[in-house]
């Protein structure tokens, strides 16, 4: 479903990501962990056609994104960090404008249902100025997910969101994915990872450090047999950085 | 502390400078700054005029429309209540320096000086553009001119908007703490309207004489009591621009720098109400940056209920025509827009009703008006109307992300901006339409009349699409150096680079224009020994169909320049 291919992204001499390829097939939860300036929204940006990679292809449900952008990207969903809204545009409004992008027939069938989920139906009027932060991150992600997307990106999903929001957008990922979409989400909660990711890429300074279940990524290294993500995660990034030195 | 202060100036305007010209290494940036020296030398340095011969204007006469000028410029602060961003601190300088140990007026008064970098640049970029006239003595002192009107106005502005800040939030008690500015304003107010209702009837009657009947008969006015005395302190901040002589010059400064130093002691004693705006100026900047850093689409203004929509958009059809409709939904949201809406309408019927008055004076001069107002936007419109790509960059990422092609998202953006100033336009032009429909003796006649308003539906639109596109094509190849976002550099201070802007803008819009109205009037010439009249049928297809065709290939060029334009690497977004 979302198939990437020795990604490579260049600013100026800097390699913000190198030689990533991976595939995340329908029903899978892939998360993308690193420390800061790892890559990750890099990834996920490019991957969502917002950067333009310098080398390497990427697939979604089977077209190129660089030669069929705009069949590829009706595909996929981009759900940033950061809730970009509209204005001057009523939560509704939001809705039908992402529809008419997206050309669904039935948006306003689809509007109650979505709004439900997200605890948003009695803020259908509203302007994102009269939202809360959490409101706000809810309705962009209703506008992601209202055509359905068969490929879904999230750059830390959870900013923002209480205790409450959090229980719905895990339920809201893991339901997306059992309905056969491909997700990428990137984070810093491990827990997160740990609880409804099926794979995890670990990355560091723009290079893959580790790419598997967590179980396959522990088998890979006996001494961390037992131990949290957490843990997991440290001694990896560790045992990098005590490589490049 | 002025040494902090210092630091801070110094180091943010130096790294400032050295992120700017980090852009250069992009040939695209490299080629634009070429240009534009280029532009600046051929402008202004260039054409400058030999040291002998010329015509010299009148100084009293330039003392006198610099005046009238400035009268407009106060008379907008007051009503309007702008300059209060002067006093707006950034978040970072919110969180260090309020938290820090310095007194809240030290703080204000550092603001003040920052503030005049601006003008500086401002007083430098006057200096060169009236280098080509024959403006006082010489460049420095010419300098010193530009920046203690520019200053003093700007001062004045601010002490403006406190007594108005005053007013509306202290209400009763705020008018007794500012008697004095109150006074001042409203001997002025009835000056200013005993003044108008004066000159009004003599400029009325000159104006069959030309500009210099116009001006003959302003300056007799100027010379009555009360006008001289309501003129009199605008005079006195322009007389020294006009001085030709060091000792005039020197005569005349005095009075300015007394008059710009009565401003900052008046603003600066507005003690409570100065601090409290500057602190709610501050803090409302502060949240909307925050905001803005947090999310490019988050709100940054106070909520507002939303209004019905214009039209309702049909999940169906072309997809870019969900941000056509996007941006027509903002604008009629916009209070801004929603006033311009009822002024227009609301003209637009009184007008009517008194075209068919026998006098006809005042229609006349509505009708003037709105026409001349209707041309200006031609030129200015472009660069007010913002509602297109200069808006909606700063969500690049969320626009990159949709599944439209990168030219249908450039003319979905433009359109929007193009239908509202046409429609302003128009609506101006039916104002003038109907300002003249009682006159019988006019010429044009009511028939020319009728046709030009037709041309204009016909050219209007397609004349501000090249216009827009311009525009955009600016903010889209240099994000950078272009201010994204609605609102845009303004104020007294920023007037020398609004007009540089506009006069390269106009220059690339005549360029544009140039082959569709050379191919228009030789058509026209050539068929007309065989059509007569109906030769303008044949022409006008041909000059749209030329426009549609530049606006095609520019739209097309955008939008690859869309495609290929990385957020990050462009400095916008991420």
């Amino acid at each position: 479903m979302i198939d990437v291919e020795g990604l490579q992204k260049l600013y100026g001499d800097f390699p913000a990501v190198q030689g990533l390829s991976f595939q995340v097939g329908p029903g899978e939860v892939l998360g993308l962990v690193g420390p800061n300036g790892a890559g990750k929204t890099t990834t996920i940006r490019s991957i969502a056609g917002i950067i333009i990679p310098t080398a390497g292809r990427i697939r979604i449900a089977g077209h190129d994104l660089a030669t069929d952008p705009v069949v590829a990207k009706s595909a996929l969903a981009f759900i940033p960090d950061e809730p970009h809204l509209f204005e001057y545009l009523t939560v509704e409004e939001h809705l039908r404008f992402v529809g008419r992008l997206y050309r669904i027939g039935d948006v306003g069938a689809r509007i109650p249902g979505l709004l439900d989920e997200l605890d948003l139906a009695d803020k259908r009027g509203a302007l994102p100025g009269e939202l809360s932060r959490g409101m706000k991150q809810k309705l962009a992600i209703a506008c992601g997910l209202l055509h359905e997307p068969r490929a879904l990106l999230l750059d830390e999903p959870l900013t923002g969101l209480d205790p409450v929001g959090i229980r719905r957008m895990k339920a809201t990922i893991m339901r997306r994915a059992a309905g056969g979409s491909a997700v990428i989400l990137s984070s810093h909660l491990l827990h997160l990872v740990e609880e409804i990711c099926t794979r995890v890429l670990v990355m560091h300074r723009g290079r893959t450090v580790a790419f598997g279940t967590i179980a396959e990524i522990v088998a890979g290294r006996p001494e961390l047999q037992s131990q949290s993500l957490e843990d997991v995660f440290l001694a990896l990034i560790g045992a990098e950085e005590t490589a490049e030195r | 502390m002025i040494r902090v202060f210092g630091y801070l100036a110094w180091r943010s305007a130096r790294n400032r400078m050295t992120r700017q010209l980090r852009h250069l290494r992009s040939p695209r940036y490299l080629a634009a700054l070429l240009f534009g020296l280029a532009y600046v030398w051929f402008m202004i340095i260039g054409q400058r005029p030999a040291a002998a011969g010329g015509v010299t204007p009148d100084p009293r006469a330039l003392e006198l429309v610099g005046a009238v000028a400035l009268i407009g410029a106060v008379a907008w602060g007051w009503i309007f209540g702008v300059e209060r961003r002067v006093l707006a601190f950034t978040p970072a300088e919110v969180t260090f320096l309020f938290s820090a140990p310095v007194s809240r007026r030290g703080l204000i008064q550092f603001k003040l000086l920052h503030s005049q970098l601006l003008i500086l640049f401002n007083a430098l970029l006057w200096t060169l553009i009236l280098s080509r006239e024959r403006f006082g003595v010489s460049s420095w002192l010419r300098v010193i001119s530009i920046w203690v009107l520019l200053t003093t106005l700007s001062l004045h502005r601010l002490g403006a908007s406190f007594v108005r800040t005053s007013l509306s939030e202290h209400g009763r008690l705020g008018a007794r703490h500012r008697i004095v500015s109150l006074v001042v304003l409203g001997l002025m107010l009835i000056a200013l309207t005993w003044t108008i209702g004066d000159a009004l009837p003599d400029i009325v009657a000159a104006r069959g004489g030309g500009l210099r009947q116009i001006l003959a008969a302003m300056q007799d006015v100027a010379g009555r009591p009360v006008p001289s005395a309501l003129t009199y302190p605008f005079r006195v901040l322009v007389r020294p621009l006009t001085a030709h002589t060091s000792a005039a010059w020197l005569q005349a400064i005095w009075p300015a720098l007394l008059l710009l130093v009565l401003h900052y002691v008046w603003v600066v004693r507005s003690d409570s109400a100065f601090e409290e705006t500057a602190v709610e100026v501050s803090l409302k900047r502060a949240l909307a940056l925050a905001e803005r850093r947090r999310g490019p689409g988050s709100s940054f203004r106070p909520p507002v209920k939303a209004s019905p929509p214009l039209f309702r958009l049909a999940p169906l059809g072309w997809p870019a025509g969900a941000i056509l409709w996007k941006n027509l939904v903002a604008a009629t949201r916009t209070k801004r827009v929603r006033n311009a809406a009822i002024a227009l309408a609301g003209a637009g019927a009184i007008v009517t009703v008194l075209s068919f008055d026998p006098e006809g004076t005042l229609a006349e001069l509505a009708g003037w008006l709105a026409a001349s107002w209707a041309g200006i936007t031609i030129v200015i419109g472009p660069q007010w109307v913002r509602n297109d790509l200069r808006g909606d960059l700063l969500k690049l990422d969320l626009l990159r992300s949709y599944p439209l092609r990168g030219w249908s998202v450039v003319i979905a953006e433009v359109a929007a901006s193009t239908l509202m100033l046409t429609a302003i336009q128009l609506s101006l032009l039916v104002i003038a339409y109907l300002a003249f429909l009682g006159n019988q003796t006019m010429t044009p006649d009511l028939e020319e009349r009728t046709l030009l308003l037709v041309i204009a539906v016909i050219y209007l639109p397609g004349i501000n699409l090249l216009g827009m596109l311009i525009q955009n094509a600016a903010a889209l190849l240099y994000p950078a150096w272009v201010r994204l976002g609605t609102g845009r550099p303004g104020g007294v201070e920023a007037l020398g680079q609004n007009l540089l802007m506009m006069v390269a803008f106009v220059a690339l819009l005549a360029l544009t224009l140039a082959l569709p109205v050379a191919l228009a009037g030789g058509s026209f010439l050539l068929l007309r020994p065989l059509l007569d009249g109906w030769a303008a049928l044949p022409a006008t297809a041909l000059a749209l169909g030329t426009m549609a065709f530049e606006a095609a290939l520019i739209v097309e060029w955008l939008g690859g320049v869309f495609e290929r334009t990385d957020p990050a690497s462009a400095g916008i977004a991420g």
